[in-house]
């Protein structure tokens, strides 16, 4: 098998549960930081299961340009979906060849089970929850994807953008089942 | 066949011990609540079940009890008895029999009963009794209270004296009745005493455990994922290691002895759909004011549950429609010298791979003609095509979507959703339906399904650098045709087999499209046509569906291939055209394609102009 479990869930609960006995009271969230269009974004670790090296990626006809097609991974068919190209942030000229996708994140909700091309491993990070910035005027109403976002992570000198993954996906069902009817 | 007879033994006790538990619970209510209507109507439906289903195994104890508990709390539900304690606990008592009896099914102990019946008969005629006689009371005083009005002394005397004979004939009655009740309770006390006389009455409790268990459909779905996967890997190692194929003859053996078996576990009997005719049919006839006699044939044949269920709708629209628009009124049938109570006949039996399901009725069969007019005026064939088309081929036009041939609407049938909605819920498990009908003999649905869901044979090969499958199901041929070969018409291709016409489409054409709705633009079919050079030989496809064959050109053609196909899950669920996936030994996933999809799109009934239907022999 040549497929990689490089975030090991494991490990990272063990390691939170040393910081939370250093520091009590203290509400903390891990998260994992991912770049699409040079931006970082993040999702909840435990809304990913696993960070794979990419499969062979079977096109599925008539379907939007981002759902890239569906995979195998570990006997699962999931569908592989490439967020930038959804909002649009491929580079002026880039075509999407250029921008290399070579992990997908397998992202899981009770419902919904899929993967997100990343270029990128990505990192996880702990934070603290008072950093996430969840305020309305944050998360703008924008019709592209201001839906999709949870909130903004200030760190320093980095903002890190929360994701709502599994907002995207509804709101495309949604859609779709508006055109059928 | 003793397995069998063992198996629905196993069944029937699985079961019944789940209804004891129900009605100790019940009981358990109506201990603290004598009035609860609730519990009442529970344990009156329960007992009709039990006894219904032990009557049907033989089990004579724990039909007569449950039987006479039905009867009991049939009186109790419409409140000619009322329940007290002395009552309940005899209730009570013959429940925990119930059990015992039920106990005795597996372990084979001998249960005396016949004293706890005998005590339960007591009651049921106390009931009956206690009806009349008041009955016979109530209207005596009634009586009197309207002649104590009258002013007429004399008449008032004479009417008396003729009430004190009625009077005195019921007290006679009273009296009877109640030298029955002591003679039953005499027997009763009889056989209560055998009862106790019978050696090992133990009174310790015992808690039941069935010899099965009952597993929801979703762990056998997770269980048959997993061995699909097990499949898979060891296709792998298999292609992997090719020549040795002798070292890996166990792994093969194993794994495919595992798949079956788990298939295996999600057989049921069609009895178990079957079964739940019995009522309909009697609903549906007397609804209809028609009589109808239920024959089950081939009740033992075993087939998925997954697949019982998605047709279980579709056999009670067949049915239905049977009854209201196939079999005849009593009167017409006597004018044509049938037997006035029509037949319809639900069989199931093997053909291969397939089991089959026959609604055979022995109505009036399909008026062909009447089929002919409506196909023209909904202009689904042309007047010209319509005439010669044969009555065969005409009636399947039933199944087309929007085609209901009822005329008036019943409460039943007819509601405008007909044949195309069953022939949907065939396809899309892969299944066949067809039917046959004789002009005052009757008509016959057959249906072809496959046994299993999970495993199907199917064809692959080769569009755009990647591999797809059609189930087998589906495919007709595969031929290689010249350029030459292929024709426009209109929008279209058309080449012919075996002398008859057939569509061509290309799937690159209609799988590059970015929107299904552009498959009605100009030139769409012809895209990839036009690319190809003169003498370049086409590789095709040829698939069947709704009797009418389109040939598929793709690649190249690979291999044929069990596959199991998995449902695509959100946000590809609802894609055009594929039906599924696959994984197949190398790790790609293979995507199946969703014949029926593919081709009601291309023939949209209101496009038939642009494609001139010829019918198929």
């Amino acid at each position: 098998m040549d497929e990689l479990n490089i975030v090991n869930k494991e490990e990272l609960f063990l390691k939170k549960d040393e910081s939370a006995e250093a520091e009590e009271h203290v509400d903390r969230s891990q998260i994992v930081v991912f770049k699409l269009g040079g931006e970082e974004y993040a999702m909840m670790i435990d809304e990913i299961k696993e960070v794979v090296v990419t499969p062979n990626i079977a096109k599925v006809p008539l379907m939007p340009s981002y759902i890239k097609g569906v995979a195998n991974v570990r006997g699962n068919i999931l569908a592989v979906l490439d967020l930038e190209e959804k909002f649009g942030m491929l580079k002026e000229g880039e075509t999407e060849a250029q921008s290399k996708k070579n992990y997908i994140l397998v992202v899981e909700s009770q419902t919904h089970k899929m993967a997100i091309l990343v270029q990128e491993v990505p990192n996880t990070l702990t934070i603290l929850d008072s950093q996430i910035d969840a305020s309305p005027n944050v998360v703008v109403n924008d019709e592209r994807e201001g839906d999709f976002i949870k909130g903004l992570v200030r760190l320093e000198n980095r903002l890190i953008i929360l994701l709502d993954i599994f907002s995207i996906i509804s709101k495309d069902i949604l859609q779709a089942e508006n055109k059928e009817s | 066949m003793k397995s069998r007879d063992e198996e629905l033994k196993q069944i029937f006790y699985a079961e019944a011990l789940d209804q004891f538990e129900e009605l100790n619970r019940l009981f358990i209510v109506l201990e603290k609540n004598h009035g609860d209507k609730q519990a009442v109507n529970a344990i009156f439906r329960i007992t009709h079940t039990l006894k219904a289903n032990a009557g049907g195994m033989g089990f004579e104890g724990i039909a007569t009890l449950s039987h006479l508990l039905e009867d009991i709390f049939s009186e109790l539900k419409n409140g000619k008895l009322a329940l007290n304690q002395e009552i309940f606990n005899d209730l009570f008592r013959a429940n925990d029999k119930l059990g015992g009896l039920i106990e005795a099914v597996t372990s084979g102990e001998e249960v005396r009963y016949r004293g706890l019946v005998t005590k339960l008969k007591v009651i049921l005629s106390e009931a009956h009794g206690e009806e009349r006689v008041q009955k016979a009371s109530r209207d005596y005083v009634a009586e009197r209270e309207q002649a104590a009005g009258s002013a007429e002394h004399n008449q008032e005397q004479n009417e008396i004296s003729q009430k004190n004979r009625e009077q005195a004939a019921a007290e006679e009655k009273r009296q009877q009745l109640q030298q029955e009740l002591a003679a039953l309770q005499a027997h009763e006390a009889q056989s209560m005493q055998d009862e106790e006389a019978a050696p090992v009455e133990t009174n310790e409790p015992k808690i039941a455990f069935s010899d099965l268990i009952q597993v929801p459909v979703q762990k056998l779905d997770n269980l048959l994922n997993l061995v699909g996967e097990l499949a898979i890997e060891k296709d792998r190692i298999a292609a992997n290691h090719k020549g040795r194929g002798s070292e890996y003859a166990r792994l093969y053996r194993v794994t495919s002895d595992l798949q079956y078996s788990v298939m295996g576990v999600r057989l049921v009997q069609v009895n178990v759909l079957f079964q739940k005719f019995h009522r309909i049919v009697r609903d549906v006839a007397a609804l209809e004011n028609k009589k109808v006699n239920l024959v089950l044939e081939g009740t033992e044949i075993e087939i998925d549950r997954n697949i019982l269920q998605i047709i279980s709708d579709s056999l009670i629209h067949l049915v239905r429609n049977a009854i209201s628009h196939g079999i005849e009124t009593t009167e017409e049938r006597s004018r044509s010298g049938k037997p006035a109570e029509g037949t319809l006949t639900l069989s199931a039996s093997n053909e291969k791979d397939f089991v089959v399901i026959n609604v055979i009725d022995d109505g009036k069969g399909i008026d062909a003609e009447a089929i002919r007019k409506k196909v023209i005026t909904k202009g689904l064939l042309s007047e010209r095509n319509a005439q010669q088309a044969s009555d065969q081929d005409i009636v399947k036009f039933i199944f087309e979507p929007g085609f209901s041939s009822a005329e008036k609407v019943t409460q039943i049938s007819g509601r405008g959703v007909g044949m195309d909605v069953v022939k949907k819920a065939l396809d899309s498990i892969g299944g066949k339906i067809d039917l046959s009908t004789t002009k005052g003999k009757g008509t016959t649905f057959k249906l072809l399904l496959p046994s299993s869901m999970a495993v199907k044979n199917a064809l692959l090969f080769e569009l755009n650098e990647a591999e797809f499958a059609i189930p087998l199901s589906f495919t007709e041929a595969v031929v290689s045709l010249n350029k030459k070969e292929v024709h426009k018409v209109s929008s279209g291709l058309v080449s012919s087999y075996l002398e008859q016409n057939m569509s061509v489409i290309f799937l690159k054409d209609i799988f590059s499209l970015d929107d299904v709705d552009d498959l009605r633009g100009p030139q769409v079919l012809h895209r990839s046509f036009d690319k190809v050079s003169e003498n370049e030989k086409l590789n095709i496809i040829i698939v069947k569906f709704n009797e009418r064959l389109v040939g598929l050109v793709v690649d190249k053609l690979l291999q044929q291939k069990e596959i199991i196909e998995k449902t695509l899950s959100p946000p590809v669920d609802n894609a055009y055209f594929i039906s599924g996936a696959t994984i197949l030994g190398n790790g790609n996933v293979c995507l199946v394609l969703d014949i029926p999809g593919i081709l009601n799109h291309l023939f949209n009934p209101v496009k038939y102009g642009s494609y001139d239907y010829a019918p198929i022999q």
